[in-house]
């Protein structure tokens, strides 16, 4: 296992390099750069511009503000200063990715909690009506994007409200009601909870729709394996034959795609975290983007790439513990 | 008889005069609602787009960011939005002028307080000045304290009075000394022991919301990250803020401001009565409130098309093509830059790319500044109205009569009429008032290849000096400006940076238009006289109108929506696009 893990390390290190660099001077092919708006504002003269650029150490050579840069992040764990919010990088995503961490982490409950039964159950009861309606949701939830599922949800609980005279008033938008400081902590965790809860949801169901498909598909070339045969002749409950034969068997996919969670879990619901003003990392990353925020989108796209090396890592040492075939080291 | 009359005269006058000194009465007239009934407490739910970046007000460079929200209620004087007048505010009185009116003498309301407790005294206005002056601090208010380069100065005379110099007259001047002090125990102490970097470091977002201090109506109490931040009244700021009854203001105990990063969304909300006043972007926001408050619900108060928007939209021709010489000769025509402001379909540009919700411009001036408008309309300022035939017998001057097998235009030489025009993708509006442009111009004969290009790359063409610039045409907006002085300085001089017609290396002026207009840009800054200011400001409409060196299009009108539970807002007839639908200190909850 730890020379496996070195390896890993070590394997890292030119991924690492190679995509800071790539990351950094991608940013800088785009025109213009952070203090371009600024050019436009009546009220802001040249000289003002040149001092600001000069502050900001644009004014330098892309490359001797790549070399800065890297040097900062490798002995100071410094990712550089945010132009927009005049702070460092890291500051100004951490509290972000913290609430993304807990949207994230609520949809993958959910994700599970939707895609597994349903796809044990299409397995199971193969072709049954029950089945084949799951089918016909699924097939249209694949080809919606969630943001668009988003609008109509919002619409609906709008509508909810109008129809019921504003006796059902679901929460959404936002983390948190207002008066969210006066609230006791546990009132505090209910309410961010329930603004939780429709995002997570909606994500959850649009997400589901590709796992549920890929466990069902598993489950029914699992059952007609011959130990599947075997084991039933034998005379194991159903359940068994179920859930521990077959089901432990076609949960391999899965596991290999739990090392994608972590760079996920930090980059966020994306569009959802927008169309609900989630206070999430693709909010602040759009801005950024938009206002060619250097050191933010950098520092942030340094941060998922560490995540998604470990991710991979991780994702192979619990295939080989599910898997026995497969042996690290 | 007359003895006691005029003592009691004598004792009233007294008084009034040593409430002046320490307080500011809110005037009656400034809402259509009084809160009669002393209504007090609530929040004030308010709506933003982008993400609060900074708590401090030095470092912070967005519009509406948590500094501005503080400062609001701060300031020597403040503009009646009755008759745009500025009247002492934190000021005692009004300032004593002299020096050919380069000198102003200030004396501020003594008994000021910030939120924590301590004096607003002289040295804290200093103290912000000479923060913001500094360009290791960055500050985007940095030029707002020099005239032409040259830097205005201020100077204590006592704890109370202060002395601003300027190099020369400024009509902008009170609006000038209008800055919102900071705190000079906090930020001087800072940038006196460590200069600039100790600023920057103050108030950033990780700072305890209860070490934030505020001179104004507001004081900072939660901030959530991309979320929502949480303001709370300044019990200080009541001491010298009254209303017409005499009591102590705002009315309201808390504002809140939810982050939307996404508009349809900050609607939903409005909608849901989550927050109180959102603005409305288009004729689409506008009838989704509608049928909310028709369908009852949403009990909100709607108008539409109080106003135009502060803002303009144009299309301007790069003189500066020494590596085109006919281009260059065209668009240095005037008769040219006529024709086109005739091509210009203003009405269809309203009615298909701003819903029928906007006003056609013909003058750099916004048309909210109703005053100089209606001033350089006197004067004989030029309208190139929408004219196909007229634009037509322009460009047959310049030699283009024959049309080619296309139908475009072309000159005795068999060069065919047409240009590049470009503006920022993405932005919807400009795109369709960009077509329109083009299919009205295909109609005379002129070809317009019309693409929306990058933002940032659109910027550096534009502002790009020399004598050979990167472009053809631009279509773009300009937003900003105040209705003192309505030009801007950046723009109409020849050599500012947003001359965008002809910026030689030198920045001299081509024509004589030009030089003129540049004289008269400064004449009118100079001018303290609101009527021969507006004079001098329609003649450079006049000269402007008459060299149509800018086309400008049209703009977006302002709409005001916010929902009925709050009272305290402006009478309709007052509520523009510059001052908005309301003081936040006379809005109460009802």
């Amino acid at each position: 296992m730890i020379p496996f893990l070195l390896r890993r390390v070590v394997q890292s290190i030119p991924t690492l390099f190679l995509a800071s660099l790539l990351i950094f001077f991608i940013i800088q092919l785009a025109p213009g750069d952070f203090l371009t708006p600024a050019k436009l504002n009546p009220n802001i003269s040249p000289e003002q511009i040149a001092n600001l650029e000069r502050n900001f150490g644009l004014d330098r050579h892309p490359i001797e503000q790549y070399f800065l840069w890297m040097k900062n992040m490798l002995f100071n764990f410094d990712f550089g200063l945010s132009f927009m919010y005049q702070q460092p990088a890291l500051d100004v995503m951490k509290p972000r990715i913290v609430n993304s961490l807990w949207l994230v982490l609520l949809t993958t409950v959910f994700f599970y909690a939707i895609s597994i039964p349903l796809g044990v159950y299409g397995a199971v009861r193969q072709n049954s009506l029950a089945d084949k309606s799951v089918n016909v949701v699924l097939y249209f939830l694949l080809g919606f994007p969630s943001f668009f599922l988003a609008l109509i949800v919002i619409f609906g609980i709008l509508e909810l409200k109008r129809i019921t005279g504003g006796r059902i008033d679901l929460p959404f938008g936002g983390m948190t009601s207002a008066g969210f400081n006066d609230l006791s902590q546990f009132r505090q965790v209910l309410d961010i909870l329930s603004h939780l809860l429709i995002p997570a949801l909606v994500l959850a169901i649009s997400d589901a729709a590709g796992l549920t498909r890929v466990i069902r598909g598993q489950m029914l070339e699992v059952m007609r394996a011959d130990y599947i045969r075997t084991a039933r002749a034998k005379g194991v409950s159903e359940n068994t034959a179920i859930w521990k034969h077959t089901f432990r068997n076609a949960i391999l996919p899965i596991v290999a795609g739990i090392g994608s969670l972590l760079p996920a879990a930090i980059s966020g619901a994306g569009l959802l975290e927008v169309v609900f003003g989630y206070p999430g990392i693709t909010p602040m990353i759009l801005e950024a983007l938009g206002a060619q925020d250097l050191y933010l989108i950098a520092g942030f796209t340094v941060i998922g790439t560490v995540l998604l090396i470990l991710g991979n890592a991780l994702s192979d040492i619990l295939l080989a513990v599910v898997d026995p075939r497969i042996k690290v080291g | 008889m007359k003895k006691i009359l005029t003592l009691a005269l004598a004792l009233s006058v007294g008084t009034a005069a040593a409430q002046s000194q320490s307080t500011f009465t809110w005037p009656n007239a400034w809402t259509a609602e009084p809160n009669t009934a002393n209504k007090r407490g609530g929040e004030l739910r308010l709506a933003q787009f982008s993400d609060f970046k900074s708590f401090n007000p030095f470092t912070s460079s967005e519009a509406d960011s948590i500094p501005i929200r503080m400062g609001s209620g701060s300031g020597l004087f403040t503009q009646d939005p009755r008759n745009d007048e500025f009247i002492p505010y934190m000021a005692a009185a009004p300032a004593v002028i002299s020096n050919n009116n380069k000198r102003f003498v200030v004396k501020i309301r003594q008994g000021m307080k910030f939120s924590d407790g301590k004096d607003i005294t002289v040295d804290d206005f200093i103290t912000t000045w000479k923060i913001h002056t500094d360009d290791k601090v960055g500050s985007n208010s940095r030029d707002s304290f020099f005239l032409a380069g040259k830097p205005i100065t201020l100077k204590k005379i006592d704890n109370y009075t202060i002395q601003f110099d300027f190099p020369q007259t400024s009509a902008s001047a009170l609006g000038i000394m209008s800055f919102t002090p900071w705190p000079d125990h906090i930020f001087g102490a800072a940038y006196r022991s460590g200069g600039a970097d100790a600023v920057k470091k103050l108030w950033t977002l990780a700072t305890p919301a209860s070490q934030i201090v505020s001179p104004g109506t507001w004081t900072l109490e939660s901030y959530r990250a991309g979320e929502r931040t949480v303001f709370k009244k300044n019990t200080y700021w009541g001491d010298w803020n009254k209303d017409s009854r005499g009591q102590e203001l705002p009315y309201l105990n808390t504002m809140s401001v939810r982050i939307f990063a996404d508009a349809n969304a900050q609607l939903a909300a409005f909608l849901a009565g989550q927050v109180d006043t959102v603005p409305m972007r288009n004729a689409d926001d506008l009838a989704q409130t509608k049928r909310a408050i028709d369908n009852g619900s949403l009990k909100a108060f709607l108008k539409a098309n109080a106003s135009p928007q502060a803002t303009s939209q144009w299309i301007t021709f790069n003189w500066n093509k020494d590596g085109d010489a006919a281009k260059q000769k065209l668009f240095r025509d005037v008769r040219f830059r006529r024709a086109m402001s005739h091509i210009a379909n203003r009405d269809a540009m309203v009615q298909l790319a701003l819903g029928g919700l906007g006003t056609p411009t013909y003058y750099s001036v916004y048309p909210i500044f109703r005053q100089q408008i209606d001033a350089g309309v006197a004067a004989g300022a030029p309208q190139y109205k929408y004219n196909l035939a007229e634009a037509s017998r322009l460009l047959a001057q310049l030699g283009y009569s024959k049309k080619n097998a296309q139908g475009y235009l072309q000159n005795s030489a068999g060069k065919v009429l047409e240009f590049n025009l470009s503006t920022n993708a993405g932005n919807t509006v400009r795109e369709q008032l960009g077509r329109i442009f083009a299919d009205e111009a295909k109609k005379v004969g002129v070809k317009v290849n019309f693409t929306p290009i990058d933002f940032n790359a659109l910027v550096s063409q534009l502002t790009a000096k020399g004598e050979n610039r990167p472009f053809d045409a631009i279509l773009l907006g300009l937003s900003g400006g105040s209705n003192v002085w309505s030009f801007g300085n950046n723009v109409v001089p020849c050599g500012s940076n947003l001359h965008s017609y002809n910026n030689p290396t030198s920045g001299k002026c081509l024509t004589s238009q030009e030089q003129l207009m540049t004289k008269l840009y400064y004449q009118g800054d100079a001018e303290l006289n609101d009527a021969r200011r507006r004079a001098i400001g329609a003649q450079l409409m006049k000269t402007e109108g008459e060299l149509q060196p800018v086309i400008y299009l049209v703009g977006a009108n302002f709409h005001v929506a916010f929902n009925e539970r709050l009272g305290g807002e402006f009478p309709a007839a007052m509520m523009d696009a510059y001052y908005g639908h309301r003081f936040n200190a006379l809005t109460f909850i009802k």
